[in-house]
Parts: C-alpha cells; structure tokens; sequence
C-alpha cells in the first residue's frame, strides 16, 4: 500500500478548498522539499494574508487544550484556523507520540478547522522544517488565522519568534517552571503571558512574571500582559484573546508588523540557503572521506579543527558570474 | 529527507472503558519509528476527519465495547463516502472474539489483534505493508 500524489491534482482540488487535497500537499512539502516549488508557483497570484499566533511552554501545561479553547472562540465569531501543533521527534527511534489533537477533539469537526500534528523530526533547529512552509500552505488556502503550538524548550522558541507575528508563553502554578522558563530565555519572548490552570492556583506566580518584566525593557513599547486561564473551562480566554487583538494592533499600527513578516522571510531565506549548502557539501564530501577523518580524529583528537580544515583545502566555492 | 514516515491515528469509538491496549501499541508503533497520532475518543466522523487531515497511513480502533462490527461498517462506509476507499490501512484491536476475525477482515479491515497480541506481530504487518 503506497499513495501516489499528482500535484496537478491536488492543487486543482486544494482551490476549491479540499481539505484532503491541503491534507496531502502537506505530506508532499513535509517529506519532499525539493517539490516545495512546484507547488507554491501555483499560488503566485495569492495575496491573503494570515495573522499567526504562537503558543509556547513546557510540555503538559495545557497548549493545546487551550489552542482548542482559543480555535472554539474565534470559530465562533466565523473566523477559519489553520493549528499546527509540533511535538518532539524521539531521537532513538525516530518516531513520534503525537498527543496535541486530542486535547482539541471538540472543534476537530468545525468546517473552518484544519489541525495538523508535526513531529520536529530532528531537523535543523528543533522545530520542524516544515512548519513556515505549512503556514504558506495555510495562507494559500485562506485561513484567517493560523495557530503554532511548539514546545518551547531549548532552541524551539527563538524559531516560533521567527514564524509567529503575537507569540503567548503559556505557564502553570508553581516557580519551577517560570524560573525554567527564565533561564531558558522564554520569558523574553512573550507577547502575552498566560498562568494557566488557573483552577490550581497561579495569582502568585503571575505577580512573579509581573515583577520580572518590571526589570525588563520593552522593545516597540508594548508591556507584555499577564492572564490566568483555565483552558478547560474557558475561564479567562475571552480576555487572552482580548490581549491578542491589543498586541494584534499595536504591531499593525506600529507597522512592527512587517518587521516580523520581514523576519519571518528572512529566516525562511536564510534555511533555504543553507539547505542548498548541505547539499553541495555532500557533493564534494564524500562519506568515505568522513570516516576517514573520523578515524583519524580518535588517534589523536588534538587534530579534529585541523582535519576539517584539510578537507576543505581542495573544495573552492566560487559564484559564477552572471552575464 | 527524501522518504516520508509511516503515519498511525489510533482511535477509540466510544468512551468504552479503558485505554491500556491502545497505548502500549501506540508506545511501541512510536518506538519502531512511527509517527503516531493519539486520537483518543472519537466518534466515526472525528475518527475519518482526523485521518484525513493528519494524512495518516493507517488507522487503528481499539474496540472493548463489543460493537466492532457496527462501527467499523459506519467508519468504512464514511470513508468511501468521502472518495477514500482503499487509501487507509485499518486495524483493529481490542477485545475482538476470533470468530469475528474473519467477517471483519472481509468487510476491509487489514488485520484484527484479540486480547495477547504481541506488539512487534503488529509493527511487523504495518511496515510489510506499508512501503515508505
Ligand atoms: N486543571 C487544569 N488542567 C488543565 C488545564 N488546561 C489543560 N489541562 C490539562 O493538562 C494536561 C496537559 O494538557 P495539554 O493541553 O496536552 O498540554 P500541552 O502539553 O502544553 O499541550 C491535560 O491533562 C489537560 O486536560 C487547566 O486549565 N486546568
Ligand atoms: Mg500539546
């Protein structure tokens, strides 16, 4: 059993809103990137824009219960939404336990709704690869808003700055994790700040982000709010996404706006450079001569910056020129 | 990264009891490199939009509710209803007698795993039969 995709097809399908066809052309960008411009030089004439909401925190305290919560609100004032929710890849298997859209089973049948789980797959970076590509496919498709649920730990959520134009940091009760979240350089990041479960306390902690972006400077002049949720319930919601209207026309009035949009391709440019580059270095590079060094490195490790630069000593990069 | 991971939805119909099964398979298709999508409880029209959207290859029911028959005919019937049929692996699992085994695989279900079903004999059928 293995599906054959005709891109012809499926773009024609996609126009008219197929969300198996949109379903597919995901498969295809995630797994063949190299196809990504056939399919993309099909949307040339496409001007829409989505406006992208990024939702970050550690692992369990509810990101995607309250995507769900969010996506139920803004389905409700007619608005269509494109989730894409990332979840770590694991790097001994390679496989990936995808546990995002059952938290968000009661919008999953909402024709303006399309949710789609990623795994980070180990690309460069830690968030999946895919996942600008994804919001094209998204804003081709003419979603009013798409949502980025990422796991920000480690490297994830300097990406999610990247892709998102409102990014909320999303905590629960208890220091643990604000002080993680610290260190980690995550509470640099938020637009907003929201404490959820707030069924469980929280008030303390919120005082504590409060105080910490007292000492903090703010970039554009926008003090980042801080709401307490319960994404079960829904409590709070309304005034989270109240605060994501305010950030949404702060930007757009400051035209910070397209400082992030700019931003946002600019880092898409900058990966798709250094795609090309790793596929040129495998060109020159073989493995075999990789080994070799490799070898070479356990006799004596003291070598290891000077092997690599031998086997650079031969390759010569150089543009042609343009006539 | 040229090839494309198999990609599995497992799904429970109904909220019909407990959830051990499905996620000691769902842990073990993730430990073989799968890509595995926990759909929790799903009605049939969630179960086939989640397939859908998420473009899994395989669907998997975990049934104790003894209604298999039943909600397996809608989940297919639903399926051909959207142009889809033939496009999904579907397996079942749960507490399945064997003397339906053969009646559910005639209706279009790719194998059914009783009660004692060994993980690996499932990661097994799945990567023979879906060439990725
Ligand atoms: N008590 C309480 N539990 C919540 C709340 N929001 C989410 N949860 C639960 O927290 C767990 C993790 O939620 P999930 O959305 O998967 O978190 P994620 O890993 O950040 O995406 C689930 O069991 C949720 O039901 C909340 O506001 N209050
Ligand atoms: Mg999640």
């Amino acid at each position: 059993m293995r599906r054959e995709y005709d891109i012809d097809l499926l773009i024609r399908k996609f126009k008219e809103k197929d969300k198996i066809a949109l379903a597919r052309l995901i498969s295809i960008i995630e797994n063949h990137p190299e196809k990504a411009s056939d399919i993309f030089k099909n949307f040339n004439h496409i001007k829409h824009d989505s406006y992208i909401i990024g939702i970050t925190g550690s692992p369990g305290v509810g990101k995607s219960t309250l995507t769900g919560a969010i996506a139920k609100r803004l389905l409700k004032e007619g608005k269509s939404i494109g989730v894409i929710s990332v979840d770590p890849t694991s790097p001994f298997s390679g496989g990936a336990f995808l546990g995002d859209r059952v938290r968000m089973t009661e919008v999953s049948l909402d024709p303006n709704i399309f949710i789609r789980s990623l795994a980070s797959r180990g690309y460069r970076g830690g968030i999946s690869r895919a996942v600008l590509d994804i919001t094209l496919l998204y804003e081709a498709f003419g979603m009013d808003f798409i949502i980025i649920e990422t796991v920000g730990v480690g490297q994830s959520e300097f990406e999610i700055y990247n892709l998102a134009y409102t990014i909320i940091v999303v905590m629960v009760p208890g220091y643990g994790d604000a002080i993680q979240m610290q260190k980690a350089g995550i509470i640099e990041i938020g637009d907003i700040y929201d404490v959820n479960k707030k069924d469980l306390g929280g008030a303390d902690i919120a005082a504590h982000i409060d105080m910490m972006l007292d000492d903090s400077t703010f970039q554009g002049g926008w003090r980042p709010p801080i709401v307490q949720t319960n994404s079960i319930t829904g409590d709070g919601v309304d005034e989270l996404i109240e605060n994501i209207w305010d950030h949404k026309e702060h930007i757009e009035l400051s035209d910070l706006l397209s400082e992030k949009k700019k931003i946002r391709f600019a880092y898409k440019i900058k990966e798709l450079l250094y795609y090309k580059i790793d596929i040129v270095l495998e060109s020159l590079i073989n493995q075999d001569e990789l080994n070799h060094i490799t070898t070479k490195a356990l006799e004596n490790k003291f070598q290891i910056y000077d092997l690599v630069h031998d086997l650079f000593s031969d390759v010569k990069f150089e543009r042609k020129s343009k006539s | 990264m040229a090839d494309g991971k198999i990609r599995v939805l497992m799904s429970k119909p109904g909220i019909d009891g407990h959830w051990r099964g499905g996620i000691v398979i769902s842990r073990a298709l993730r430990d073989a490199g799968m890509e595995l999508i926990f759909g929790g409880f799903q009605n049939v029209e969630q179960c086939v939009e989640s397939a859908i959207q998420e473009d899994v290859d395989v669907i998997g029911l975990s049934i104790h509710s003894g209604a298999h028959f039943a909600y397996v005919k809608r989940l297919l019937d639903l399926i051909e209803e959207k142009g889809l049929t033939d496009q999904f692996m579907l397996l079942v699992g749960g507490v399945i007698p064997a003397r339906d085994f053969s009646e559910l695989k005639k209706m279009g279900v790719a194998n059914v795993y009783g009660p004692g079903t060994m993980t690996k004999d499932v990661v097994e059928f799945i990567k023979e039969n879906i060439k990725k």
